[in-house]
This record gives C-alpha cells, sequence and structure tokens, in this order.
C-alpha cells in the first residue's frame, strides 16, 4: 500500500491527544501526547491495564471530555482540537521576547517572535472554532449535499413522482438539521446492566437516537428497529420488553443495536466483553465480526484481555500511564513484542494448558529498571514498517538491531 | 492420598421462590484434599457460588438443603448449629468474593477493617477460654472431693495461680521473642543500605526498627542489656536527623549495629521453660534465679517447682482424673441400657406424645454421660439434646406441611381444571407440590439414637483402654492450653503490627502508611489483595475464592493468581477457587469440577481437563475462549440455561448440544469413570455410543500443547 493511498483510507487520526485532568500541581496526565490512526473497514484494539487512559482516550474522541491539546480527524473533518500547545508555545515566545528586549537583541529576532504568537492565537482560535463548530458546518454540508441531489432528480421527473421526492426531500433536510458528525461515531459500554435505561423498552432504547434526530415517522422507526434486532440475533417479540427481562448477552446485544441504529462509520466498543459470561462473550464477539464484515464496520476496540484483543484486532495499540508505549500489527505485536511493557503484559495472559502455565514466568515491568536513565523524553519512533515503539534515540538503535536479526 | 478438607456428599439445595421450586444445586460430591485447590468452574447460575455459599453456611434465606452431607473434620457443616458455625465462618473458612470494592467497607479505614476482626475474636476467645478453665477446675475440684483428697480446693487454687503467672511469662516471651527476630532482620536490611548507598533510610523504617529494638528488652535473657538497647532504639531518630543534617552516618550506624547485637544474642538464647519457671516464681521464690545457661536454670526450676508442688498436685489430681474416669463409665453403661430400651418408641409410626415423652427422659441419662474432665469434647454426646429435638420437629412438621400441600395442590388443580374444562387458558401454572420424604426424616430421628449407641460403646471400649497417668497429664497440658488462651490478649498495637506484617504478606508496599487508608486510596487489585488479607487474619485452613479476578485486568489478575499460590503454599492453605474462565485456573488448580444446570458434568484433574476433556460442555467452555493463535470462529454455545424450576428429564445440556444423542432427552447419564480421578457425566462415553471427536478448535489446541509439552522434555 502506497503512503497516499494509505491516507485516503484514514478513518479516524489522532494527533498528539492529551487529556489532564485537574489544575496546577494536581494536574492528572489520563492521556498524553497520544497519536494513531485507524483506517477504514479495521479493527484498531488499545489494550492497557486499568487506570492507564484507554477509556479517556476513546471518551475524548467522542467528545465526551474536551481536549487538552491535540487533534482528532474523523472523516477528513477536525471535530476536536485542543488548545494548550498552543498557549504553551504563546507563553515560551513570549519568554523569549522578552529576554530579547532585554538583551537588546535583534529586531527581526522580536519580530519573529511577534509573529510565531499572531499566528499561534490565530490557530486557537481556529482550533476553537473546529470544536465548536464543527457540527454546524457538517450541516450546511449535508443540506447542501441533500439539495444538489434533489435538483438533480427533480430535473426530469414527473408531476407525481416530483411530489414524492419533495416530500422525501423535506424529510431528509430535517434530518440534515438535526444532524451532528460525532453521531457518526458511535459507543458501547462495558456494563449491559448500567448502560440501558431500565425503564425504556427495548424499542425505545434502540429508536430514541433516530428520534432525536427528528426522524417521526412511526413506519419508518419500527422498520429500523426490527431490522437491528435481526442484525443482532434478537427477535421481533423483544421490542417491547425491558433490559431487566434479558441475560446478559442478549442485554449486550441490545446495546450494539442502539449504537448501529445510527449507521455509524465508527464504532469505540469500550470493554464490551469484560462484564460477561465466558460462553457468551463467544457470542459476542461473532456478533460483532458479523457485522464488521456485512456493515464494514470500523471499530475502534478498548479492552484489557489480551488474547481477545489479538483474536479481534487488525491492529493493537498498547497504552501505559496515558502513553502509547507501542503500536502495530496484531500478528506482528505477539511474535516481536519490542517494548518491555508489551512484554510483561504478554507474559501475564492465562493460557487453557496446565504444564505450560506452572511454569510460566511473568516478567514485571519497572519504568525506572527497564529503560536508561535519561534526560531524552522517549518518543513514538517507527523501528519497521508499521512498528512503532516508544523510545528514546539509544533504545531506537537497540530495536532496531534486535529487528533485523 | 492427601488429608481431604471438606468433602461433599449428594447435595442438593433448592430456593423456594413464588413461582415454585428452583434446583439449584442436584446431587453433587467432591472432595478438597488439605493444600490442594479445587476449581469449580461453569456458567453463571450453574450452582457453583451456590455451594460455595452452602459450605460458609450463608445460604440465602429461600435456600433448601434437600439432602446431603458438607464434611469438615468430624462436623456435618448443614447440620451444626449457628454458634458452632462462628468457630469455623472465618476463622477456619475464609472467603474472598467478586467485587473488591462492595465486599469493604467504604468508610472505615483499611488497618480498622483488617484488625476489627482480630480483636473481637480475641475478646470472645479470652472469655470463653476463662470460662472453660474455671469450668475444668471445679469438676477437677469435685472429683477430687469424691475421691476423698483432702483440701482439694486448695490445690486448685494454687494450680491457678500458678498457670496464670506461667501464661503471663509465656506470652510475653513469645512476643519478645517475635520482636526480637523482626529487630534483626530490620536492622540487617537498614545497615545494607547505609552501607551500600549512603542513602538516607525513611522515617518509617527506623520507627519500625525502634519499636521491635524496644519491645524485645522483655525478653528476659537481654535483661542485662535492656537499658542498652533501649537507648539505643531512643537514640535513633535523633541520630538519623543528625546524619541527614551532617551527611554522615556512622553514627547511626553503629546504633543500628547495637541493636541487631543485642537482638541476635537474645534470639541465640534457648527459650526458658516458662511452665516450671512459673511454678518457681509463685511458690519458691519471686525473682528470677541468677544462672550460667538457660538449660541450667531451666534444670534449677525444675526441681525446685517439683520439690514445691508439682510432684504433689499430680498425684492429688490423679485420684480425681481416676474417680471421673469410673463414674462415667458406669453412667455410660445405664445410658446405654436407657437408649436401648427406648429405641422401639422411634420405630413405625409414632405418636408424637411418646416420643417427646421419651426424649425427655433419655435427656438427662444421656448429659451424664458426658465425662467433666474430657480433654477433646465429644460433641455427638453434647449435642444429642438438640439434635434429637431437630429431628423430631422436622418429622412431625414435616407431616403436617405434607397435608397442607397436597390440600393446596388438590385445590389449585381443581381451579385449573375448571378453567380448562371451560376453554378458558389460564396464565398461571400448577405449582407441583413441594413433598417431603417422611420416611427419609422419621429414619434421621431413629439415626440420632443409633448412632449415639454406637458411639457410646465405642468410648466405653476406649475408656477400658486409657491410662490414667497419662490422661492426666493430658489435663493438665489441656488447662495449661486454655490458660495461655485466656491470657493471650491482643492489643491495639499487637493487631497493629500484624496486621501491617499481613498486608506485607500479600503484597502491599508501604503498609504502615497504607493501614490508615481508606479503600477508595487503593486500585483494584490492591483492593483484591487487602481482602484476601482480611480472610487470611484469622489463619484458616480452606480459602474459598468467589471470582476474585473476574472484576480485574490480565496484569493484575495475573498477580493475585500468584499471590493466592504463594499463601497456599505458605500456609497449608487448600482452596476452593470459583470461576467461569477455565483458562484462569489452568495454573493453579490441581482439580476441576465443570458445573452446569446443578450437576457436576465433568470431575478431573487440571491435566485431565485440559488435555482429554470428555464432555460436550467442557469442550465449548474451552473452544469459546480465543487463545492466541485462534483465527476461525469462535465456538459460541447457542441458546440459555435449562430454567431450573422445572429442570429437564434428560442430560440438562442437550439442549445446547451439537453431539447430542437421543439418549440424552430422555434419561440423565450417570457419572462415568474414564480413569481413577477422572469422571465424566455424558452419554458419549458408554460402550454403545458412537465415537465423537471434539471440536476441531479444542482438538487441535490440545495437539499443539501436546507438542509443545514434546519439545520442553525433550
Amino acid at each position: 500500500m502506497s503512503d497516499d493511498k494509505r491516507d485516503n483510507d484514514v478513518l479516524l487520526k489522532v494527533e498528539n491527544l492529551s487529556m489532564f485532568f485537574g489544575k496546577g500541581d494536581m494536574v492528572k496526565k489520563a492521556v498524553n501526547d497520544v497519536s494513531f490512526e485507524v483506517r477504514k473497514g479495521e479493527v484498531f484494539g488499545l489494550v492497557g491495564e486499568s487506570g492507564c487512559g484507554k477509556t479517556t482516550t476513546g471518551r475524548t474522541i467522542i467528545k465526551l471530555y474536551d481536549a487538552t491539546s491535540g487533534n482528532v480527524w474523523f472523516d477528513g473533518k477536525r471535530i476536536v482540537a485542543g488548545t494548550k500547545s498552543y498557549y504553551d508555545e504563546i507563553k515560551a515566545q513570549k519568554a523569549r521576547r522578552k529576554q530579547l528586549v532585554k538583551d537588546g537583541g535583534a529586531q527581526d529576532q522580536i519580530a519573529a517572535c511577534d509573529e510565531k504568537i499572531a499566528q499561534m492565537r490565530a490557530e486557537i482560535r481556529k482550533a476553537k472554532y473546529d470544536h465548536n463548530h464543527c457540527d454546524d458546518d457538517f450541516r450546511v454540508e449535508e443540506k447542501k449535499r441533500i439539495e444538489e441531489k434533489f435538483t438533480e432528480l427533480l430535473k426530469d421527473a414527473s408531476p407525481e413522482e416530483a411530489a414524492k421526492l419533495r416530500k422525501q426531500m423535506r424529510r431528509e433536510l430535517k434530518v440534515a438539521a438535526h444532524s451532528k458528525l460525532v453521531t457518526q461515531i458511535q459507543m458501547i459500554y462495558q456494563d449491559p446492566v448500567a448502560s440501558l435505561d431500565p425503564r425504556m423498552t427495548v424499542r425505545e432504547i434502540i429508536s430514541e437516537g433516530l428520534i432525536i434526530q427528528g426522524i417521526r415517522d412511526k413506519k419508518y422507526l419500527q422498520d429500523q428497529v426490527y431490522e437491528m434486532l435481526d442484525t443482532v440475533g434478537l427477535v421481533h417479540e423483544h421490542a417491547d420488553r425491558y433490559p431487566h427481562e434479558f441475560s446478559g448477552g442478549q442485554r449486550q446485544r441490545i446495546g450494539i443495536a442502539r449504537s448501529v441504529v445510527m449507521k455509524p462509520k465508527l464504532i469505540i466498543a469500550d470493554e464490551p466483553i469484560s462484564a460477561l459470561d465466558v460462553s457468551i462473550r463467544a457470542q459476542v464477539i461473532n456478533l460483532l465480526n458479523e457485522l464488521r464484515e456485512t456493515m464494514g464496520m470500523t471499530i475502534l476496540f478498548i479492552a484489557h484481555d489480551l488474547s481477545v484483543v489479538k483474536y479481534f484486532s487488525d491492529r493493537i495499540g498498547v497504552m501505559y500511564f496515558g502513553n502509547l508505549v507501542e503500536m502495530t500489527d496484531s500478528d506482528e505485536l505477539f511474535r516481536h513484542p519490542l517494548h518491555p511493557y508489551t512484554r510483561s503484559l504478554l507474559s501475564a495472559i492465562p493460557l487453557p494448558d496446565p504444564d505450560t502455565e506452572k511454569n510460566r514466568v511473568r516478567i514485571r515491568y519497572n519504568p525506572l529498571l527497564d529503560h536508561e536513565k535519561t534526560d531524552e523524553e522517549p518518543q513514538l519512533r517507527e523501528v519497521c514498517p508499521g512498528h512503532f515503539v516508544r523510545c528514546t534515540e539509544k533504545e531506537f538503535i537497540a530495536y532496531r538491531k534486535q529487528v533485523s536479526e | 492420598m492427601a488429608e481431604k478438607k471438606i468433602s461433599v456428599k449428594n447435595l442438593r439445595i433448592s430456593f423456594r421462590t413464588s413461582n415454585g421450586k428452583v434446583q439449584a444445586v442436584r446431587d453433587i460430591s467432591f472432595d478438597l484434599y488439605k493444600g490442594e485447590t479445587l476449581a469449580i468452574v461453569g456458567e453463571s447460575g450453574s450452582g457453583k457460588s451456590v455451594t460455595s455459599k452452602a459450605i460458609m453456611g450463608i445460604s440465602a434465606g429461600n435456600a433448601i438443603v434437600e439432602n446431603g452431607k458438607i464434611l469438615y473434620g468430624d462436623k456435618d457443616l448443614l447440620k451444626i448449629s449457628e454458634e458452632e458455625f462462628h468457630e469455623i465462618r472465618g476463622d477456619k473458612i475464609a472467603m474472598v468474593f467478586q467485587d473488591p470494592l462492595s465486599s469493604l467497607n467504604p468508610i472505615m479505614r483499611i488497618g480498622k477493617q483488617l484488625t476489627e476482626a482480630m480483636l473481637l475474636k480475641n475478646k470472645t476467645a479470652r472469655k470463653e477460654s476463662r470460662k472453660d478453665m474455671s469450668e475444668m477446675l471445679d469438676a477437677m475440684k469435685r472429683k477430687m472431693d469424691d475421691a476423698g483428697v483432702p483440701d482439694a480446693g486448695s490445690y486448685v487454687s494454687r494450680f491457678r495461680n500458678m498457670e496464670k503467672t506461667h501464661a503471663k511469662l509465656e506470652s510475653s516471651y513469645t512476643d519478645a521473642l517475635e520482636l526480637a527476630k523482626e529487630a534483626s532482620a530490620r536492622a540487617e536490611n537498614i545497615l545494607t543500605r547505609l552501607a551500600n548507598d549512603r542513602e538516607m533510610v525513611p522515617s518509617g523504617d527506623m520507627g519500625g526498627l525502634a519499636h521491635a529494638g524496644k519491645g524485645s528488652i522483655d525478653y528476659f535473657v537481654v535483661r542485662d542489656r535492656a537499658s542498652e538497647m533501649k537507648a539505643a532504639a531512643d537514640s535513633l531518630s535523633s541520630l538519623r536527623r543528625e546524619a541527614i543534617k551532617t551527611g554522615d552516618n556512622t553514627k547511626l550506624s553503629a546504633a543500628v549495629q547495637k541493636i541487631k547485637e543485642i537482638a541476635d544474642e537474645a534470639i541465640a538464647f534457648d527459650v526458658p521453660n516458662t511452665f516450671t519457671l512459673g511454678c518457681y516464681l509463685t511458690f519458691v521464690d519471686k525473682e528470677i534465679p541468677k544462672t550460667a545457661s538457660v538449660a541450667e536454670l531451666n534444670k534449677l526450676t525444675r526441681e525446685k517447682a517439683d520439690a514445691a508442688f508439682i510432684t504433689e498436685f499430680m498425684e492429688q489430681a490423679q485420684k480425681g482424673v481416676k474417680q471421673s474416669l469410673e463414674e462415667t463409665d458406669n453412667n455410660r453403661k445405664a445410658a446405654l441400657e436407657a437408649l436401648r430400651k427406648e429405641l422401639p418408641v422411634f420405630t413405625g409410626e409414632p405418636k408424637r406424645e411418646d416420643v417427646t415423652a421419651a426424649v425427655k427422659r433419655l435427656k438427662p441419662v444421656v448429659a451424664k454421660c458426658i465425662n467433666p474432665l474430657e480433654v477433646v469434647k465429644d460433641s455427638i454426646t453434647h449435642t444429642f439434646g438438640s439434635s434429637i429435638d431437630y429431628a423430631v420437629d422436622k418429622y412431625y412438621s414435616g407431616i403436617e406441611n405434607n397435608k397442607k400441600e397436597e390440600l393446596r395442590y388438590e385445590k389449585q388443580k381443581r381451579k385449573h381444571d375448571a378453567l380448562t374444562a371451560k376453554g378458558k387458558a389460564p396464565e398461571w401454572s400448577v405449582i407441583p407440590a413441594g413433598l417431603v420424604d417422611v420416611d427419609n426424616l422419621r429414619s434421621d430421628m431413629e439415626g440420632t439414637i443409633t448412632e449415639l449407641i454406637m458411639h457410646i460403646e465405642q468410648q466405653i471400649e476406649a475408656n477400658r483402654a486409657t491410662n490414667v497417668e497419662t490422661r492426666t497429664l493430658e489435663v493438665v497440658d489441656f488447662m495449661k492450653d486454655t490458660e495461655q488462651r485466656a491470657a493471650y490478649r491482643i492489643t491495639k498495637s499487637v493487631a497493629r503490627e500484624r496486621a501491617i506484617k499481613l498486608m506485607e504478606s500479600v503484597g502491599i508496599d508501604n503498609p504502615r502508611r497504607r493501614y490508615k487508608q481508606y479503600p477508595f486510596e487503593f486500585s483494584g487489585g490492591m483492593r483484591q489483595r487487602i481482602v484476601i488479607a482480611i480472610a487470611l487474619t484469622a489463619n484458616p485452613d480452606v480459602l474459598i475464592c468467589d471470582e476474585p479476578t473476574t472484576a480485574l485486568d490480565v496484569t493484575i489478575q495475573a498477580q493475585i493468581l500468584e499471590l493466592i499460590n504463594r499463601l497456599k503454599e505458605e500456609r497449608h492453605l487448600s482452596v476452593i477457587f470459583i470461576t467461569h474462565d477455565l483458562g484462569v485456573v489452568a495454573n493453579m488448580a490441581d482439580r476441576i469440577a465443570v458445573m452446569y444446570a446443578g450437576k457436576i458434568v465433568e470431575y478431573g484433574t487440571a491435566r485431565d481437563i485440559f488435555y482429554s476433556p470428555a464432555h460436550p460442555y467442557t469442550w465449548a467452555l474451552l473452544s469459546s475462549v480465543p487463545d492466541l493463535d485462534t483465527k476461525e470462529k469462535l465456538e459460541s454455545i447457542s441458546g440459555t440455561p435449562p430454567n431450573m424450576i422445572y429442570p429437564p428429564k434428560g442430560d440438562a445440556f442437550a439442549d445446547r448440544n451439537k453431539y447430542a444423542l437421543e439418549i440424552d432427552f430422555e434419561e440423565q447419564p450417570p457419572m462415568f469413570r474414564i480413569t481413577d480421578t477422572h469422571f465424566a457425566a455424558t452419554w458419549l462415553l458408554h460402550p454403545n455410543a458412537p465415537k465423537v471427536d471434539p471440536p476441531k478448535i479444542v482438538m487441535e489446541r490440545i495437539a499443539k500443547m501436546k507438542a509443545k509439552r514434546g519439545e520442553s522434555n525433550e
């Protein structure tokens, strides 16, 4: 695959995304400078132990949190834009300018600083606009697209057909007026019990999103609900039941139906199987796999169970304390894990084999011991094509050597 | 074969609900061996938690134990009273629950939660021991009086005084020795750190050393050097401050070295015989005699104590013990006669008045059979009264209940039939009559008597062989132990130290600081460690873990599993490990029981289950988990578990089973024996059954594992 083609295929692009909680000394860096890309139709797995920021990453992408800095591009549009990095730059430039003035530095250098500050301010304005108005722009575009489509159609239509088409156009325009770019990303939550409203029937749960979008056509809603129930392997009678009448696996299916009904381009599945029994897990994984094949869904799969992630994902990113430490194809990751943390994770997977299990040695990861002490901030580097590891320059060379062997 | 810790036999538990009786556990049997891990694996609702809760005696209120036994030691955990259970639950059998957040109290500090049980248990244990001791002494005095020993009271009271001194000495010495050992270990640790890195040791560690050092000065052998120890321990913190200021830690090292020397010296000495020493201090002299070595001291005190009191006391006590043995022997013979005479009352269809009258006559006779100077309490005689009352009550209430149930069933059925005759389809169905097996209950009642008869016969036989002298020694030893328990006082600080040690042993860093924190300040894995530590406070022999890692992620899960394994080795625990994930147990289980719909469908060692699984349900469980090489579609188990109000006639798994034979829908398969350790309940193992191979995914995996094993063997 050439590089250009790769870029065209990218559905979700996360650029230096950071999400900090708290202020001043108490700041918690839940996600720190994470970058990755998810291509159309692939499953990208995000793994790490609890508290490493994988869920926060998912939630920041879907704008449940306002990112601290960094960008998220979805389908070519910027939907999330943080500003902290620009403010930091302004601060640095201001300090530099002050120093230059004090030292009596060259005029052009001061001018360069001013220019840089102005540039950053413009960036901030742009970022804020994009962050808050991406949906408005999207709506305008949608409207334009629909109008164009129908004027084309209306040109050579008979009067009766034209009336019908106009009606359809009005409906689509209404939906477009309520539409949001972010609804094309849907989430599946971990706990099927807590994520479904106990006072709503399955029909209400599944159609809620469509109703919010402005669809009032009862017939259309019913068709959609039934279609979704078929897709996820439930029967039509289930539509009028309440969530508590279902088993764990069936509830998770309802959760999946609720997100798939919005026809999303990307699904963020946040540990969808961790709370389920083993026998039900297989059902849900198979269902997600089918959806992916039939509907060409792209999935960002967040989990801590590595054997499932391996089975399900095309590419995997490993997170450790807010940082992405390794990212590559899933086979490659399991064959040649490079980062010591990944190796420790892999060594912790329980296997259904008593003899090897009894001799298993778990590798412990200690960031202070496993890395040489340097002042250099480690960065994500491409060790071999498609295989990224967060490392320092020196480690990078060592990894390369390791790979070539 | 190792000793059996818990043995479950034909256990059958159901739940009374408004829709009828849910049969949660149906006829399961398994054994838990000492030092082994038994894993119970199954889906939710398969009855694994119900079983474990029955073992803990915390079944839900609507649970009915229909049949079966849970034998722990010589007790049947399903029959004993709640009071008796207090001594087992938590003390002997402890439990770790699934969700570490909800099993800790959010508004109590961790330290308090860890020490709470220790303090409370200690308080009641002391109270009970004091009671036991005075009962024993009273009995001794009575029997000595009966045997014609002059002034029996003074012997007993003198013995008690001596025991008090002894117990005090004993506990203070063991504590001090423990602390001396700790001080030595800590000092060594600190010394190496001071020598190697020249880094400053944190004040917490210094505090620990000072505490241990000061605690150990009671240890009497180092009394000469007690003041030195105290001075060194006191100076630690100021020396540390000084060392930080000047950057020179030679003085600090010297002080630590000094503590280590003194502590080591104390450890090197033998432990003095506190019993004779106690006697010496009570009757001979108030001061501890100065001798060159502990051995000499022991010899000296032994001689003096024997001369002063012990020999004489033993002689007189023997008389009392002999008297008591003879008396109980006669009483037992009388009781045996009475029991045999009353036995016919309980056969046939006895009337309630007759039975209660007979029980009333029997109770005092049986009560006399108890030897007051018995060391091992014989539980059958002790509990005869309550168990016979219980059996009688159950039998007659069972008869009444059956009558009522039949009436209700008839009425409901009539109503239902009438409605259906009218052509209506009633929404409700007739609940089947919950009849109790009355014959069984009656034989239980009779069994209580026959069991007692056999038991008393055995005891008479055993008494004949008893040597009075050894028996007296046993009695005195027992009194020593009881007094010791009464004197063994866990203060808050002792409990604190012990809790901190426990926290260290379950792998919590910096336990002194963590001790004061609240549960929300811990991560999931740490919380589960705390829960395990709490379960271990009472030093149980059996640990039941109910899905302890389900809520945790992979690395933490691996750590917790390793921890449980390590603790099992260290403390010789027997573990029952309940989980739905077969992958988890490969590492730790010695034996595995796979449960489905309240039945054990396969039972065997870990190797049996993983390398040659025989039941289709085990295959399904194994193939529904992807491993690192899985590429093809996973085999999920279709359908849902059966409704246990109306359990299926044949094999419960038949509906969801791809390999089901016709007979599976007709008849329940028996447990087929595959090897001596491996059993499975599936008709596929019948000689006439067609040969069926496990699913491809399982076969491949086993082949791969075998290949891997072959490689590692070469």
